[in-house]
């Protein structure tokens, strides 16, 4: 017996058979059951990435996009995610940019859509031919704040809440869980979209320091990972830096997710790369255009690309010494000081990636 | 370096056509792209008041170079505070943020985008593009949105291949019939000219045209029928040599979005 009544019009527009693969999302219950029977003690909960995703991550679990696509991601943790070629699972964030590497290893085969792509660099075509190839099925379209309340509402601990946005679009008519409804407080007509809570299986949050408990501290932006740490089943928390507790009580009040959500604390210096970390590490910006200008033509090209940058690494180092090793941390960890505004204004100039000129050069 | 000298290209000409669209002293919504030139040029000269808000949670920073993503440091180079994504939103909702810019891959005679797909069948697109990000909840929930983008028949269909973001939907008062908030956009502006919406019928007409195009060209290049306004067409203010020296020299020195594609 169907335990939820979906949007039938977007179960149909969407060509859903077997809902069932939709329920986990929005099941309240079970996620209340995890979060309760996790490990409440504080306990050193330290392990390495290899080890955190083989406990933590199961075949056709829903995992999550976390960060803003590329600043303060957890690229390197994915990269593990893709190298233990785990199977069958459902992406979802906002943005959602970085399911394209899963899908194309096969790793991920249902995505939960806000945003795919990097701004300005360029359409994201290893998506786009995925959609083509049906190796991966949309299970359905969000707005960034739609979703967004999706996930703030779990942590506000709400079955749901009411929203304005994406109503009247074609969104609700590929999202089975947004339906329209009257707003019961008002005597007019008032259409509002009910937005349900959503609850993932597993959250990757890379942050600056964690202590060995999970209490994790973020500078920069969250967007909308202290929601998804509060929402998702299983969190793994990847940390630039591993400090005492103390750190954390009297220099770190902030962003910070409380210990008790954390399942696995990773110590992962550059672990948000190829990506930015606020106070950290810049882009490295032709790794992107290279990625989605040339990478993305063509199936061929995405292989010896992501190939050598995700499956013939063994951890994040290996990825920093094809950046250039130390000469690529100096020069990143300048760049971003100076964007910041905490150096000197820097000259910004780079010699960006294009088909006709590759530089080779990562800062 | 780039020639100060050269005449201003499409992309200048359309970044300084929307900086006219703030006022000093405004908050203002800023997407990824031209917009961000533009909000950096009007803040350098005749705005520099106004406080630029970003989905990534950046707002109110200082600036420095031109931001690489909506998420770079320039976006929140000291700032007093950044939002998680959910409560940027929240602020549009709630009525503080006076005006947006936005991008789009298809805008149709009511406003309406399409940032998804170019084609007919969702499953199987000719093109799958990015999705919604931030396009919907701006335009859900805006009170002044701005479109931005260029012009030719296929980005101006009669009808969007896929609505991401309800501009005016069907006309009339449909946009408020069906539950949205805001005033739907106030205008649409291309390299060619400035659009509005007719008061009542909320299709797209002509509110003045880029020197040197005339109301046929700009039919020409839209794929449903433009509304023409009452009397003479007025022309669009020109980029001015000032302007094309502040963005080749302050706000976008290298061109990552203000040089044309090769």
């Amino acid at each position: 017996m169907a335990k939820y009544l979906y949007n039938q019009e977007a179960v149909e527009n969407l060509k859903l058979s077997d809902t069932s693969v939709l329920d986990r999302l929005v099941d309240f219950e079970s996620a209340r059951e995890a979060h309760s029977k996790k490990e409440h003690a504080k306990k050193d909960k330290r392990m390495t990435i290899g080890e955190a995703v083989a406990t933590f991550v199961q075949d056709g679990d829903i995992i999550t996009d976390g960060g803003f696509s590329y600043v303060r991601t957890p690229h390197q943790a994915f990269h593990e995610v893709i190298r233990q070629g785990k199977k069958n699972l459902q992406m979802i964030g906002s943005p959602n940019t970085n399911q394209s590497f899963f899908i194309f290893y096969g790793c991920v085969n249902f995505s939960h859509n806000s945003y795919s792509g990097a701004e300005m660099r360029g359409i994201d075509r290893l998506y786009d031919r995925a959609l083509k190839q049906d190796k991966v099925k949309i299970l359905s379209e969000w707005s960034h704040g739609g979703m967004a309340q999706g996930f703030k509402a779990a942590q506000l601990g709400s079955p749901g809440v009411a929203s304005k946005q994406m109503i009247g679009s074609d969104l609700v008519r590929y999202n089975p869980y947004l339906k329209v409804i009257q707003n019961p407080l008002k005597k007019d007509k008032d259409p509002v979209v009910f937005v349900p809570a959503l609850y993932p299986d597993v959250s990757f949050i890379h942050c600056h320091a964690a202590d060995k408990y999970g209490n994790a501290y973020i500078y920069g932006p969250a967007v909308n990972d202290l929601a998804m740490a509060a929402a998702a089943r299983k969190v793994i928390i990847t940390a630039e830096e591993i400090v005492p507790e103390g750190d954390i009580r009297y220099n770190k009040q902030g962003q910070i997710i409380p210990f008790f959500y954390a399942d696995a604390v990773v110590e992962m210096p550059f672990g948000a790369l190829p990506g930015s970390m606020p106070g950290c590490y810049y882009w490295p910006r032709q790794w992107w255009e290279k990625c989605m200008r040339w990478a993305t033509l063509t199936d061929e090209n995405a292989k010896i690309f992501l190939d050598e940058w995700i499956i013939n690494n063994k951890n994040q180092f290996d990825f920093v010494e094809k950046l250039g090793g130390a000469k690529w941390i100096a020069e990143a960890r300048r760049q971003t000081k100076a964007a910041e505004g905490d150096n000197e204004d820097i000259d910004f100039s780079y010699e960006e990636f294009t088909l006709n000129h590759d530089s080779g050069l990562y800062y | 370096m780039r020639d100060l000298n050269a005449p201003a290209n499409p992309l200048e000409t359309l970044a300084y056509i929307i900086a006219q669209q703030i006022h000093d002293h405004s908050i203002v919504y800023i997407g990824t792209g031209l917009p961000m030139v533009a909000g950096i040029l009007a803040k350098k000269t005749h705005a520099p008041n106004i406080t630029i808000v970003y989905e990534s949670g950046g707002q109110d920073p200082i600036e420095g170079d031109m931001p690489w993503s909506v998420g770079c440091p320039f976006t929140w180079r000291k700032s007093p505070t950044i939002m998680e994504m959910a409560y940027s939103f929240a602020q549009c909702y709630n009525g503080y943020v006076d005006i947006g810019f936005l991008g789009f891959a298809q805008v149709d005679m009511y406003g309406n985008v399409n940032t998804h797909m170019i084609g007919k069948d969702f499953h199987h697109p000719k093109v799958r593009l990015t999705g919604s990000g931030g396009n919907n909840d701006l335009s859900s929930l805006m009170g002044n949105m701005v479109l931005v983008g260029l012009q030719t028949p296929d980005k101006f269909p009669e009808k969007v291949d896929f609505v991401t973001s309800v501009g005016h939907l069907t006309g009339g008062n449909s946009r408020q019939e069906a539950g949205l908030i805001g005033n739907g956009p106030s205008a649409v502006i291309s390299p060619w000219g400035v659009y509005d919406f007719h008061p009542l019928s909320k299709r797209m007409r002509v509110k003045s045209l880029t020197p040197g195009v005339t109301f046929e060209i700009a039919q020409s290049l839209t794929g449903f029928e433009l509304l023409k306004p009452d009397g003479d067409i007025p022309q669009t203010k020109l980029i001015t040599d000032d302007a094309v020296k502040i963005i080749r020299t302050e706000v976008d020195p290298r061109g990552v979005f203000t040089t044309m594609p090769t």
